[in-house]
């Protein structure tokens, strides 16, 4: 959910809270676990894993969760979808238990043997269509009667009964509606009320300020964050998505800050014993990556995949954002916590907004990416096509393998290039075609620095193509994309390096040497802005032609520089970001260097280029 | 240098003598102007194959590794035409779409109503507008581009052959399209190799409004009519030699096809006649495309190519060209990534220059022969609103496209502008005579007199102007009409094209006024200048004496007085005229800016950098203005400087009227920077070629429109880069600019005074030239500072070695 959704939404009058209808259900619920956890390790398992069976919880619970990418569902892109039918009741009123069921039953009989386990509720399972919350009397959010008539266990049951694993949903801080003037008790914390909890100003916070902030130097606020997670083990849930959390969210600041919210979640859910998934939301702060990755499980990156249209998503608002936003994040994945970019829904093209090949295109970046794997679809109605591409076993392997993130090789131009090394020396490449005509993708095997022939594998049409020499093109359609394993046949590509810092070049404008510990030599050339120019120098090769110089740079942020060799005209490149300023990443362009020596300058116009650390230039093209 | 040997006659490669492939081209070609879509003759067919070999057309291939978008045709189409009927080819393997133009699908007529300010009217309904004749869509659904590899489509310019080929599951699947002349249709043929099939629809639809209908013998049809009763149609067949071809309704289908020929044509009943009212009664254009597509049908798609092949490819064999060797890393890269990596890097890629240029000959062959000329579009449209009407814009646009028909071996291409101009006249000349002097018009002739034809910036091909009177346009359109003559000696078609020129000419009799003016000795002196007029398209809008129309009529007075000489006629006038030109005022240099005048004024009243080189005809394409002891250093000066002044940057046609200018000035250097700047390659509409190489004229961020004016402009500058002439001097290399130096060569160059050349070069010099006779007699040839005198008949050839 996303803070654009809100003013869609019925206001809430204030002072109506509604913490006491629940109260039965809600203390009938915290009963004992009725279904066992299912180890953290299976979730390690790709496709064709086994239901998960009881299993103890262990004394560091968490301590497996995550280790791949999560596959799943979620409600949301269906709730927040105008598509006819979906939500007869007002908006986002497709979250019901009859659709979950529906959905759980769905998954299970059609991906769950492709590793897709996790059915996640997401917001409004407390509200009523109007929206209207609906809360215990702990100030804890309770079910909607109507939307989830037998309550959050059933469903939690159902969904295990099922060898599925269930998620649940929570907006971050206290809801305004819950504060019931502080006088509202926390479960299981004698003494604390809302009052406690929260500043004195009741200062608001989240992605929609719809909460008051916690204030955890009163023990009272981790009593409550932990009463919420209690309530949600005792439940049997397995998953929460934490929402609104900042920095991050589209907010800033103080307020926003929600770090010690969600490691207060992180400490709460270690305490329950049981294993819970903790998955942050949205937009997150890449500059707090660290305490994201230490406190949670995964981070969505960026805003909603959702169109709030007549479809699930459209291209354009906003799947495509996604190559842009994604290489920032690539070295912050990892086992434990993954870089999450949001659903997944390519299951069928009339509700999805979709063309055959952008679906193809999105699902492949999410592979690449390693983001879990969630379809928003509704599995009752998957096409043919859907199908087969939430179940291609080999793409699925690419999301869940131990290689790392792959990342552009290529500048982020309409055509992109992407890539990973594999563990046993393959290489996964993606090709990307995000302009709105057809257009030839080319992958040179010198952006991965190797050279010769190569055997080619095509994940998506599940078949060999051969071997090619030092590159593949394909024809692409719009938005289209390819995705092959790629093994080198094995000769090393024989490169030259120029330092950046080297005296030989010429620096103009304000360009100038920098101190940079990630970088060769420890240098790099920064101050590359407004007319400032980097020129190498004496670049020699042996022969005429068109080499693929690598480019190793640092760039907190994606910028944009004009690469040219000698009197060429060059192009205007741009790099996505490297993550932030002390992270090399490199990517190639083709430049013609002629026999002899050579100049190649990275000129950063009238606007902000990245910071360069060196370039190595093959010594036979 | 040395006259090496004289070749007789008998072995002469004539002009028109390479056609031995393609007896029927010369009927077709016939001076007089058919109708546009008739009935015609049974085309021969070629008994040999007349294919080049692979390694052969792969000198003269443009090739991609994607297919078009339907939603980009006219930046990503590859086109195809038969000189009447042009299609864009998408050449998606799953949606092979065409969208198919005829030359003559006008909207509009006589537009004789002038607007209260004199002047015509210019919309879609009164002016007209060219517009799209049909849709072609061969859907084959499991052949979606995201499932297929090693997809490369190509366009074969010496065969007039578009090809994509792909393959999937282990079967490699080939299509070609071509637009038979011969058989006046447009085929496509699919093949396979490998087991595969093809299962799929073809649709043909009308792009306004009309419904298609299952005619006799499995084709479909549809016809309809304009406002101004102007009849058309088109129809499509299929057949395959296996599988299952049906008519449904408006659309084919077939399945299981291991091969499938599509053939589809279309015209309307548009006749190049006054008389007539423009239409030729006899015509039922439907009916008339039913019938040719059954009869093409009738032959198996190898014969249809052949026929095809053995027509297209003597015309574009006429000139060769090689302007050096391009790198083994060039050769690797698709055309556009070629065009990409040309600007990238600054490096020449001679081949790739030298394809430019052929693909503005192929456009010629596939859009100007045997019916109406090419307009701003020729006839490759993506819809039915083309900028500015797809018309005939008289104050370059339609010069430029024809300035290359007899400069890059393709006379016989001109003869479509000629016969244009021919069928008009009585129409331009009735227009002129009743609406002219209207009291309104800022043009008018003060003096009330008037005679002779001129017309408006905007032609159609109703007899109707559109936008602006424009006073110059006659003489402007006839220096092309009397340079074709110029090329060709050819004596009958100056008898046809007579009546253009002394209509021009009468109508500057009654026009000219007289004015006085200081010499620069001080005294005065009483010249003629031409009445109220606007220098295209900038500046005053009734300035007298413009340097456009001065140069013009100078050169139109001079043209007559060859004219009639040549024909024997209207001796007395000539002299009358002679008269008159010696005391048409001509330009001076402004003593405030240092430029050639545009206006009759020291001052600059335009924008400086302005895309038209109005003033500067004498230099471009006029001859009066020369780097040589005949022009005045002051007026070469003068109009260096306001060459130098309009700078490097502009637009397609504008970049080539700047290159040609500097060739015409030797300075090699810049003439290529400006062909290089059309080969910048079109960004999101920006200026520069489109990856079909269409040039692409940047009207507002983000929107480019197709103008062929560049197209055929750019070649023009390349071949005057490499020979300039005018009757009785040859200059040979006149600004081969060093990315070209180092060796090349190029045949069939048309000479102005009825010669066609042919040369090599090696670092810079001439090494060899040969000069064929089309019908002139003497001439001298200039290369590295020498020069000689030839004489030879008509037919005969001279080899020329050993260049200073």
């Amino acid at each position: 959910m996303r803070s654009s959704s809100y003013p869609a939404l019925p206001a809430v009058p204030a002072g109506s809270l509604s913490r006491t209808a629940r109260a039965t259900l809600v203390l009938a619920v915290t009963a004992a676990l009725a279904t066992a956890v299912p180890a953290a390790a299976t979730q390690a398992e790709a496709a064709g894993k086994t239901a998960a069976t009881a299993a103890a919880p262990t004394a560091d619970a968490t301590s497996g969760t995550a280790a791949k990418p999560y596959m799943g569902w979620s409600s949301w892109s269906m709730q927040s979808s105008k598509y006819p039918g979906l939500n007869p009741d007002g908006d986002y009123s497709y979250l019901t238990q009859a659709n979950v069921l529906k959905q759980t039953d769905a998954l299970a009989t059609k991906l769950k043997k492709y590793g897709y386990d996790y059915v996640n509720i997401d917001a409004g399972w407390w509200r009523d269509n109007t929206w209207k919350p609906e809360y215990d009397q702990y100030g804890r959010q309770a079910p909607d009667p109507l939307r989830f008539p037998d309550g959050m266990k059933p469903v939690a049951d159902h969904i295990h009964a099922k060898g599925l694993k269930a998620g649940i949903y929570l907006p971050v801080g206290l809801e305004k509606e819950a504060y019931g003037d502080g006088k509202v008790p926390v479960w299981n914390a004698p003494g604390c009320t809302t009052a406690d909890i929260v500043y004195p100003d009741l200062r608001t916070t989240n992605g929609w300020d719809s909460s008051y902030k916690l204030d955890f130097d009163n023990p009272c606020a981790q009593k409550y964050v932990d009463s919420q997670a209690q309530m949600f083990a005792d439940w049997g849930y397995d998953f929460l998505k934490l929402d609104g959390v900042g920095p991050g969210s589209f907010k800033s600041g103080d307020n926003y800050d929600n770090v010690a919210d969600v490691a207060a979640w992180h400490q709460a859910i270690a305490a329950t014993g049981r294993p819970i998934h903790l998955e942050i939301s949205w937009s997150l702060d890449i500059g707090h990556a660290a305490d994201w990755k230490q406190y949670s499980n995964g981070w969505r990156i960026e805003t909603d995949v959702e169109c709030y249209c007549n479809t699930l998503v459209t291209w354009e608002n906003s799947v495509n954002d996604r190559w842009n936003d994604a290489p920032a994040w690539s070295h912050k994945a990892g086992p434990g916590g993954w870089n999450d970019l949001d659903s997944l829904d390519v299951g069928n093209g009339a509700m999805d907004g979709l063309t055959k090949a952008e679906r193809q295109s999105y699902m492949t970046l999410w592979a690449i990416n390693k983001s879990p794997l969630y379809t928003g679809d509704d599995l009752t109605r998957l096409d043919g096509y859907g199908v087969s591409l939430l179940t291609n076993q080999e793409v699925i392997a690419v999301d869940q393998s131990d290689s790392p993130v792959a990342r552009p090789v290529t500048p982020m131009g309409d055509q992109q290039v992407w890539g990973t090394r594999n563990a046993d020396g393959s290489y996964t490449v993606a090709l990307f075609n995000l302009g709105d005509s057809p257009a030839s993708v080319s992958a040179d095997w010198a952006s991965f620095g190797f050279a010769g022939n190569a055997s080619v594998r095509d994940l998506w049409n599940k078949q060999n193509l051969g071997t090619y020499k030092n590159r593949i093109t394909e024809a692409l359609p719009a938005h289209g994309s390819r995705l092959f394993t790629v093994r080198p046949g094995g000769t090393t590509l024989a490169t030259t390096s120029y330092e950046a810092e080297s005296a030989a070049n010429t620096l103009s404008g304000n360009a100038s040497v920098a101190g940079c510990d990630a970088c060769s030599g420890g240098n790099k050339v920064g101050n590359l802005y407004l007319g400032g120019k980097l020129q190498f120098n004496h670049i020699t090769v042996q022969k005429d032609g068109i080499y693929t110089v690598k480019v190793a740079y640092v760039s907190g942020d994606p910028r944009s520089v004009t690469v040219f060799s000698n009197t060429g005209n060059g192009t205007s490149l741009p790099f996505p970001s490297t993550g932030d300023w002390g992270t090399v990443d490199t990517v190639s362009v083709q430049l013609a260097l002629k026999a002899g020596s050579n100049t190649i300058t990275f000129d950063s116009g009238s606007g902000y280029a990245p910071d360069i650390d060196r370039i190595s230039v093959p010594q036979t093209n | 240098m040395d006259i090496q040997d004289t070749e007789s006659r008998d072995n002469r490669p004539g002009r028109r003598g390479f056609l031995t492939l393609a007896a029927a081209v010369g009927a077709a070609t016939a001076l007089g102007g058919l109708p546009a879509f008739t009935a015609s003759a049974a085309p021969l067919r070629p008994t040999e194959s007349p294919m080049l070999t692979a390694a052969d057309a792969a000198k003269n291939l443009l090739w991609w590794q994607a297919p078009g978008s339907s939603g980009s045709m006219i930046e990503q189409g590859l086109p195809v035409g038969n000189g009447r009927l042009g299609a864009l080819t998408g050449n998606d393997p799953a949606s092979e779409l065409l969208t198919i133009t005829d030359a003559t699908l006008w909207t509009g007529g006589p537009n004789d109503t002038l607007q209260s300010d004199g002047q015509f009217p210019y919309g879609r309904d009164d002016f007209g507008s060219l517009t799209l004749l049909a849709e072609l869509t061969v859907d084959i659904p499991d052949h979606d581009l995201g499932s297929v590899n090693n997809y490369r489509r190509s366009l074969d310019l010496a065969q007039g052959l578009v090809s994509a080929s792909y393959d999937i599951s282990g079967v490699t699947y080939r299509r070609q399209i071509f637009a038979s002349r011969p058989d006046d249709v447009i085929v496509l043929h699919f093949t396979q190799q490998g087991g595969g099939a093809y299962t799929g629809t073809v649709s043909l639809a009308g792009t306004h409004g009309e419904s298609t209908t299952v005619s006799a013998g499995r084709c479909a049809s549809f016809g309809g009519s304009f406002a101004n009763g102007l009849k058309y149609g088109a129809a499509v067949t299929a057949s395959s030699s296996t599988g299952k071809v049906t008519v449904d309704g408006g659309s084919i289908s077939f399945s299981g096809c291991r091969d499938l020929t599509v053939v589809v044509s279309g015209g309307t009943d548009y006749a190049p006649d006054p008389a007539t009212g423009f239409r030729s009664p006899s015509v039922d254009p439907q009916h008339l495309a039913v019938t040719k597509v059954r009869n093409a049908a009738g032959h198996s798609a190898s014969t249809l190519l052949h026929t095809h092949v053995a027509d297209f490819r003597p015309l574009f064999a006429q000139l060769e060209l090689d302007l050096g060797t391009s790198s083994a890393a060039q050769r690797e890269l698709d055309t556009w990534e070629r065009v990409q990596a040309r600007y990238r890097d600054d490096v020449p890629d001679p081949e790739l220059e030298a394809a430019y240029l052929q693909f503005g000959r192929y456009l010629m062959i596939s859009g100007s022969r045997g019916s109406l000329p090419m307009g701003l579009q020729g006839p490759w449209l993506d819809g039915n609103d083309p900028d500015w009407m797809g018309d005939y814009h008289t104050d370059i646009n339609i010069q430029m496209n024809y300035w290359m028909a007899d400069r890059a071996g393709l006379s016989e291409c001109f003869d479509a502008f000629a016969d244009y101009c021919l069928a008009q006249l009585p129409s331009w000349t009735d227009a002129t005579r009743r609406l002219f002097n209207s009291p309104t018009n800022r043009y008018r002739n003060s003096s009330g007199r008037i005679a002779g034809w001129t017309v408006a910036i905007s032609t159609n091909p109703y007899g109707g102007g559109g936008w602006w009177w424009h006073p110059a346009g006659n003489a402007w359109l006839c220096h092309n009409l009397f340079e074709h003559y110029e090329y060709t000696q050819d004596r009958a078609y100056l008898e046809k094209v007579y009546p253009l020129i002394k209509g021009a000419v009468q109508f500057w009799e009654a026009r000219l006024i007289t004015t006085t003016v200081t010499d620069a000795s001080g005294a005065p002196r009483e010249v003629l200048i031409a009445d109220s007029d606007w220098s295209p398209e900038q500046g005053p809008l009734d300035a007298k004496g413009i340097t456009y129309a001065q140069e013009l009529v100078w050169s139109l007075f001079g043209n007559y007085r060859t004219a009639t000489r040549v024909l024997g006629r209207d001796a007395d006038h000539s002299r009358t005229v002679d008269g008159l030109r010696e005391r048409l005022y001509l330009p001076v240099v402004s003593p405030t800016t240092g430029w050639l005048e545009e206006w009759m004024s020291p001052d600059n009243l335009g924008e400086t950098t302005h895309r038209h080189l109005s003033p500067l005809f004498g230099l471009f394409p006029g001859d009066r203005i020369r780097p040589d002891a005949s022009t005045p250093k002051d007026i070469l000066d003068g109009a260096t400087a306001l060459l130098t002044a309009r700078g490097m940057d502009s637009f397609g046609w504008a970049n080539a009227w700047r290159s040609l200018c500097w060739a015409r000035l030797k300075d090699a250097e810049k003439a290529y920077q400006l062909v290089v700047h059309n080969l910048k390659p079109s960004v999101d509409g920006s200026n520069g070629s489109a990856m079909n190489l269409f040039d692409i004229y940047q009207v507002e961020q983000g929107r480019g429109i197709f103008q062929i004016d560049a197209n055929f402009g750019t070649p023009s500058a390349v071949i005057e880069m490499l020979v300039y002439s005018r009757p009785g001097h040859v200059e040979l290399l006149p600004a081969l600019p060093t990315a070209w130096a180092a060796s090349g060569s190029v045949s069939g160059v048309g000479v102005r005074g009825g010669f066609v050349a042919a040369l090599s070069w090696k670092n810079g010099k001439v090494t060899r030239a040969t000069l064929t006779s089309v019908g002139g007699r003497t001439t001298t040839v200039v290369a590295g500072g020498a020069s000689q005198q030839i004489s030879l008949q008509p037919g005969e050839s001279v080899t020329l070695r050993s260049f200073g």
